[in-house]
C-alpha cells in the first residue's frame, strides 16, 4: 500500500471526528448505502464529513486493507474504524453509539435534527 | 452476478458451521442482504464478526459478482 496514501488517511480520521468514506458528497450520494449513511449522521445532529473515494481506486483498496473491510461506505469516529450502519445501527439502539459520540465530542450535539428511527 | 448457492458456498468454505440466508434487494443478483448464523462469531465484536464474513466475500467483491451486501451476523450457541 502506497505510503502516501495511507498517511493521508491517518490524516484524514485523525483531523475530524466522524469521518465517511463513501460514493459521492453529502449532498449528492452516488450509492444508496451512502445515502443511508449520511441520513444517519444527519438526524444524529453531529457534525461530519462525506469524503468521496468513488473514483480513487488505489484509496479505496488501502482503505479496505487498513479496515479489512472490501465495502463502502466506512466511517471512523475519533481516528477508530466503525463500519458502516450494519455496525451503527445496532450500536444506536443499545445506546452505545451515543456514548462513543457523547464521548468523541464531549456532549451532546448542539441541536439534534430528529431521533433516529430504526427498522 | 451470483446465486444463492455460490454466495453461500463462499461463506460456508469459510465458516463451515454457518447457516447463511440471503435476500436479493433489487432482482439483479448482486445487491444482497446476508444473514450469517455461526458460532465462531462468539467473543467477537460486531466489527469483528462481519469481517469474518467479507473475508469469504472478499474475491467476489472485487471482481464484482456481489456489488452490495446488507449483513446481519447472529451467534449460535454449540
Amino acid at each position: 500500500m502506497p505510503e502516501d496514501l495511507k498517511e493521508e488517511i491517518a490524516r484524514e480520521v485523525a483531523s475530524t471526528r466522524i469521518v465517511v468514506y463513501g460514493k459521492g458528497t453529502k449532498m449528492a450520494p452516488r450509492c444508496g448505502f451512502t445515502l443511508e449513511t449520511v441520513e444517519f449522521f444527519n438526524a444524529l445532529g453531529y457534525p461530519f464529513e462525506v469524503i468521496d473515494v468513488l473514483e480513487n481506486m488505489p484509496k479505496r483498496e488501502a482503505l479496505s486493507e487498513i479496515t479489512d473491510w472490501p465495502t463502502l461506505p466506512k466511517v471512523f469516529i475519533n481516528g477508530k474504524f466503525f463500519g458502516d450502519t450494519d455496525i451503527l445501527e445496532p450500536m444506536a439502539a443499545s445506546g452505545e453509539l451515543k456514548t462513543t459520540l457523547e464521548e468523541a465530542f464531549g456532549g451532546a450535539p448542539a441541536a439534534p435534527k430528529a431521533t433516529i428511527n430504526l427498522r | 452476478m451470483i446465486d444463492d448457492d455460490a454466495l453461500t458456498g463462499l461463506i460456508v468454505d469459510r465458516l463451515p458451521d454457518a447457516q447463511v440466508s440471503i435476500h436479493d434487494r433489487t432482482g439483479t443478483m448482486d445487491h444482497f442482504n446476508v444473514t450469517v448464523r455461526s458460532q465462531a462469531f462468539k467473543g467477537k465484536t460486531l466489527i469483528e464478526q462481519h469481517q469474518l464474513v467479507y473475508r469469504a466475500l472478499k474475491g467476489a467483491l472485487a471482481d464484482g459478482r456481489v456489488h452490495a451486501v446488507e449483513l446481519t451476523t447472529i451467534i449460535t450457541e454449540s
